[in-house]
């Protein structure tokens, strides 16, 4: 445990670089079942050791388009390259690929050993190789007391540590990792998906990551897509998309979020001014968003940026709401306020607890003025 | 002498829940199957107004594990000569009280007296009906391969010379070990009634030689086969080859082709044939053992017992019924054999445990191929 | 006091299978063990000594013997028989095996609304009483029968074959009669088996054809097992088929015990044939089981 922070993750942007070429390529990928799509033209480029997550809510087709990597799935249109070759008619075990499956899929009848040992056995890999292989992954995984034992005779944990080895043994050029976190409790989660970071620094791979847990996707991956119905609707890094979410369905997926509707007033040399109705407000924000006077927007802002005061600011008619505490959510760290405003809706502000007492805190049922700069927040056009 | 064992166990079961019924007479009948014409029963009810129940075995065998058994809830049984023997000296039946039996005076002595061989004095039992064990034969086809056959010898079924040029045309014989085994050493010139090892596994050595020409062993289904022509000589029981003639009468009538008539003969071989009786007794346990009387005694009326052999076409043990049975049944030789013949026709005493594994034995080897 | 109830209800509930182990099972074998050993006599009952209480036993403890058990070794067909029935619900056993295996695999893999159709079909025919689906095989199988007749008429033979009376016969009767009992355990280990294990193994590098036999194979063998023992058991001891179907030359232990029964009446050896049947089928179970057991406790 003692270096699970790991190595500060480093620069590497290969995707900002136009020579860079990537490992994997969906190109205007279509999965149809039956009436139902269940991926949509997916085009995206995944690169050499870069870690990579498909986050979603389920059923958006974020395992489908995995599964189709893996082989399971064939594309009804479009086309899948690996390292600049196409997979079409390409059997799952044909290609350079493994995975870890959401419920593992540890095989019952052999040992944590064997189980390990499956797939270099089917490559015909001489014994003595297999067998110091088997010790690496088991020392890797630190299972090595386990060896003999069967898959039912596992915790949780160490099962899901049997199938990561499992996975990891052949040395793919990927490794695809359905929920792979899914089952075990949130503490011995987060310290896996550090454990899964440093290796993957380790071994140099490149790692596909699917999951419904926006901060699991955070955590762990470089880049991330956010899928919905079929369709990406963002791929960017971790501090892209909570940061500079394309849209309202990634500001909402991701992390909490206000979001507060208004019309385009005015667009003044990066800064878009907007009066909203409900709540009854006049925004100013530094933004860029493609837009034009008249049109209907969205200013969207993080709790954590909104500033609560029992004073009301100097400003008052600009990027400002007040209103009446409802409800406190006291996390440890922070405490969310939720706050019913006059104008109607409600907004939130994230306050972070850094002094044990505070002189006058904000109870329920005060009344409070939440205020935000022009550079806390975006503005979002879909 | 196993037919369809397990159909009999399904129906004996039957009787062993009803035996201990109401208040109401009964008289619980346990006889081999299509041995009799159900309406005596009926008659025999509407007289005493007994009720019948009445079940049918198709072996000695099963009728005898059963009686050693115990508790069968039958009042009346008919095990045949041989083994009513010896089942007499287990004890499991009650000696009659003849006087509860005056009909006994129409018995015929030449039955009475060959059935005291196996029930000394006639102390338990009264002869129903009995018959021989000889050859049925398809006429045509028998003359068709073997012209000059001899049709009045055991030469016919038993010598390879003739019965290998039946094999074509199917040939079954009964699977009564303590019936065909006799029959064989009667042919060959010994004792049919001996109980020898070497005596017995002399028949079954020689039975090798005609083996090839049998088709099945089975006690029962001769009498279909042998009637719709699909075997063509069985050694079989008199009554039952009798039946599958007459079922061979009543098809030719539905018949056009004369090719396709069957008729069926059957022989009484001159070498000498073996009697059986089937006789009622009354188990030591019965629960009605008045209403068996009466019912024993019943089936002696000379008029009521021809009327059963009428039917069956097996003799019977009552002279006195002879007045009574059709012409055409009492006149032909191979159901009411000439005293001549009867005196050529043997019994066989009993089996003991001994020799009786060996006739098993020897059987078995018999029927292998 | 309600937990003594509940310890009492407890007791009675797990005391019933074992009461009924003891009435049903151990109770008649006792009976059958002590008429083993046991002289044939003819009186009624057919054998001495009769037992008729626990002191009478003891005083008559010198008068068993074990001459119907030295009888099965010394008289050549009883080995025969016994190895005889053996090897015929072996074979009968891995043919089963062979027709079983792919049905209840395709049934396992059908779509999940044909299954319980499917499985009626198997079952259907235990609607039927055994004895009258045995006796329908004597009309299909006759020389005359419906199969001679498919037979001839297809043109695959000139002649009708002789099934009846054969060994064949028996063998087709007892595959026939015994293939649901096969089929069943072997759908339900496939019908449980977690199907992304298949995906796994072909992820890892396996055919599909490799993957069935080094991933659905092993794991369906507590099916193969439990139907092979569900076939192999019922079969050893037939009586009814080979009696029906076979002929003169299928010697099984059944029919033997049968003959050993009715035609010599001699219950105390039919009593040690039916006992040394059973330590022949229950001792290797046994063996097997605790063998399995231990190779469990290794695993551990």
């Amino acid at each position: 445990m003692a270096k699970t922070l790991g190595p500060v993750r480093r620069k590497f942007s290969p995707w900002n670089d136009p020579t860079a070429k990537p490992l994997i390529e969906f190109r205007n990928v279509v999965k149809r079942f039956g009436d139902f799509t269940a991926v949509d033209d997916v085009s995206l480029g995944i690169y050499e050791r870069e870690f990579f997550a498909l986050l979603g809510p389920s059923g958006c087709g974020k395992t489908t388009l995995m599964r189709m990597l893996a082989g399971f799935e064939h594309p009804s249109e479009g086309e899948i390259r690996l390292a600049g070759a196409s997979l079409a008619g390409k059997q799952p075990y044909e290609r350079p690929v493994n995975m870890m499956f959401q419920s593992y899929a540890l095989f019952p009848h052999m040992s944590v050993e064997k189980n390990i040992a499956f797939g270099l056995v089917m490559d015909k890999m001489p014994k003595g190789e297999i067998e110091t292989r088997v010790q690496e992954m088991l020392k890797l995984v630190k299972l090595e007391k386990f060896a003999k034992r069967k898959p039912h005779q596992l915790s949780g944990g160490q099962r899901q540590r049997v199938a990561l080895a499992r996975s990891l043994a052949k040395r793919p050029k990927v490794l695809l990792l359905d929920e792979p976190l899914g089952a075990l409790d949130k503490k011995l989660r987060e310290e896996t998906q550090f454990e899964l970071m440093d290796l993957q620094q380790e071994l140099g791979m490149t790692f596909l990551i699917v999951t419904h847990d926006q901060e699991e996707a955070m955590t762990v991956a470089d880049r991330i897509a956010v899928m919905d119905h079929g369709k990406l609707i963002q791929v960017a890094g971790p501090s892209e998309i909570y940061e500079q979410p394309n849209s309202r369905y990634v500001a909402d997926f991701i992390g909490d979020i206000n979001i507060v509707e208004g019309r385009v007033t005015a667009i003044d040399g990066g800064l878009i001014r907007m009066e909203a109705a409900a709540p009854r407000v006049s925004i100013v924000m530094e933004d860029d968003a493609a837009t034009s006077v008249g049109a209907t927007a969205w200013m969207a802002v993080r709790p954590e940026k909104v500033r609560i005061s029992h004073d009301a600011p100097i400003e008052t008619g600009v990027n400002a709401v007040h209103g009446e505490v409802w409800d406190i959510g006291y996390i440890g760290d922070t405490s969310v306020y939720h706050v019913k405003l006059d104008d109607g809706g409600t907004f939130r502000a994230a306050v972070a607890n850094v002094s044990r007492t505070v002189e006058r805190p904000i109870g329920w049922d005060d009344r409070v003025w939440l205020t935000w700069s022009k550079t806390a927040g975006v503005v979002l056009t879909a | 002498m196993k037919k369809h064992l397990i159909a009999s166990v399904f129906v004996s079961g039957v009787a062993m829940a009803t035996g201990a019924a109401a208040q109401e007479k009964v008289v619980n009948v346990y006889n081999w199957s299509d041995y009799i014409d159900e309406s005596i029963l009926e008659d025999f009810t509407k007289e005493t107004g007994i009720k019948v129940k009445y079940d049918v075995f198709d072996s000695n065998e099963l009728l005898e594990t059963k009686l050693l058994a115990g508790k069968t809830g039958y009042d009346v049984v008919v095990p045949s000569g041989n083994f009513l023997g010896r089942q007499i000296q287990t004890g499991v039946f009650t000696p009659l009280d003849k006087s509860k039996l005056p009909n006994l005076k129409y018995m015929w002595p030449v039955v009475t007296d060959i059935l005291a061989k196996y029930d000394p004095g006639n102390k338990y039992s009264v002869n129903y009906m009995w018959g021989t064990t000889g050859i049925g034969y398809n006429v045509a086809k028998v003359k068709e391969r073997i012209p000059d056959a001899p049709l009045d010898s055991w030469k016919l079924a038993l010598d390879p010379e003739y019965v290998l040029k039946l094999k074509d045309c199917g040939v079954m014989m009964l699977d009564a070990p303590d019936e065909i085994v006799p029959a064989v050493m009667n042919y060959l010139g010994i004792d049919p009634d001996s109980k020898k090892p070497e005596d017995l596994k002399k028949a079954a050595e020689y039975f090798k030689k005609i083996r090839p020409a049998i088709r099945k062993f089975h006690s029962s289904e001769y009498i279909n086969a042998l009637a719709n022509g699909d075997v063509c000589l069985v050694i079989g029981w008199s009554g039952d080859i009798k039946q599958a003639a007459s079922r061979a009468e009543e098809k030719n009538k539905t018949v056009t082709d004369p090719k396709k008539k069957v008729e069926i003969g059957y022989i009484i071989p001159k070498e000498g044939a073996y009697m059986f009786f089937d006789n009622f007794v009354i188990p030591k346990d019965a629960k009605n053992v008045e209403e068996a009387y009466a019912f024993i005694n019943y089936m002696m009326k000379p008029e009521v017992i021809a009327k059963a052999s009428n039917y069956v076409k097996y003799p019977n043990g009552n002279l006195e019924s002879q007045k009574y049975v059709d012409k055409a049944v009492l006149e032909d030789k191979s159901v009411y054999p000439s005293l001549e013949t009867m005196k050529k026709l043997y019994v066989i005493s009993p089996f003991d445990q001994k020799s009786q594994r060996v006739l098993t034995q020897v059987w078995r080897d018999m029927k292998r191929k | 006091m309600s937990t003594e109830k509940s310890r009492s209800g407890r007791f009675l509930l797990v005391g019933i299978p074992y009461a009924w182990m003891l009435v049903f099972f151990l109770v008649p074998f006792l009976i059958v063990a002590k008429i083993s050993l046991s002289t044939s006599v003819m009186a009624l009952p057919p054998y001495a000594p009769v037992v008729e209480s626990l002191t009478d036993l003891w005083r008559k403890i010198g008068e068993f013997s074990f001459f119907n058990y030295l009888r099965l070794v010394q008289e050549s067909i009883y080995v025969e028989s016994y190895l005889s029935s053996l090897w015929i619900a072996f074979s009968s056993t891995v043919i089963m095996l062979f027709i079983a295996y792919p049905l209840a695999y395709g049934m396992a893999r059908a779509p999940k609304a044909w299954r319980p159709t499917l499985l009626m079909l198997v079952i259907l025919p235990f609607w039927t009483s055994f004895l009258i689906r045995v006796y329908a095989w004597i009309g299909i199988l006759a020389d005359e029968g419906l199969l001679n007749w498919l037979l001839v008429s297809l043109r695959v033979v000139d002649e009708p074959i002789t099934f009846l009376a054969t060994q064949r016969a028996v063998y087709i009767g007892i595959i026939y009669s015994y293939l649901p009992f096969m089929v069943l355990p072997l759908y339900s280990s496939l019908e449980k088996m977690d199907e992304t294990l298949l995906e796994a193994a072909q992820d890892l590098g396996c055919t599909s054809f490799q993957a069935f036999w080094r991933v659905t194979f092993p794991l369906s063998i507590p099916g193969v097992i439990a139907g092979s023992f569900l076939v192999f058991i019922p079969a050893v001891g037939e009586f009814v088929i080979p009696d029906l179907l076979g002929g003169s030359d299928t010697v099984m232990i059944g029919k033997t015990l049968w003959e050993e029964f009715f035609n010599n009446r001699d219950w105390p050896a039919a009593s040690a044939v039916a006992i040394t049947l059973l330590l022949l089928l229950v001792v290797p179970i046994v063996i097997f089981q605790n063998a399995q057991a231990k190779a469990q406790e290794a695993g551990r």
